[in-house]
């Protein structure tokens, strides 16, 4: 049987697509890097949520587990994990990024 | 509070032939970019090399000493 915290973040997931999970929310974020975050997404004009963990050490503890990744924000796309802005800043300017979050939010038709 | 010659020979633990730049963000060296040029990082995508970073710098971020850190990681050729 499942984590039960696994299966609550394999459902925020899947309900999000592009989905950060940071310090503080989208209305008091409390990490400048979650600030820097949304900042950088802002860019782009696509929806994405912000899911605070700051309060959340077991949480914290799966997520860095499952991404093999030791700080926050951690950022999802399409279920997929991209680390945080400092990868997601050179695809970006490799041009890479802004394709990829086309196709994520493409009608699926 | 930590120092470029410290984050330096943790990084070379993983990266033997790491030239490592420090830069402090905030003043108080423990917020810091750290830039690692290296060429253990040949064949590897961005994620990878940042987790090589992270791993070499585990026990400084756990013990508090980094508090918030910026990466970048490229081969000595610059890709």
């Amino acid at each position: 049987m499942a984590h039960p915290i696994e299966e609550e973040i394999q459902r925020e997931l899947k309900e999000h697509t592009i989905l950060i999970y940071g310090k503080g929310t989208k209305t008091a974020p409390q990490c400048g890097f979650t600030v820097e975050t949304m900042e950088f997404f802002n860019q782009f004009g696509y929806p994405y949520e912000i899911i605070n963990v700051l309060e959340n050490p077991e949480k914290r503890e799966v997520l860095t587990q499952m991404t093999n990744w030791p700080t926050l924000p951690k950022v999802f796309i399409n279920g997929q994990f991209y680390g945080d802005t400092d990868v997601l800043g050179p695809m970006q300017s490799k041009g890479e990024l802004k394709p990829l979050l086309d196709k994520a939010f493409q009608p699926a038709d | 509070m930590i120092t470029p010659q410290t984050i330096t020979d943790y990084v070379r633990q993983v990266l033997a032939d790491a030239q490592v730049i420090v830069t402090d963000l905030t003043g108080t060296m423990d917020h810091l970019n750290v830039r690692v040029v290296s060429d253990g990082f040949k064949g590897k995508n961005l994620l990878d090399r940042h987790r090589l970073i992270y791993q070499a710098l585990d026990e400084p971020l756990k013990d508090g000493r980094i508090h918030a850190l910026e990466l970048t990681a490229e081969t000595t050729d610059g890709s």
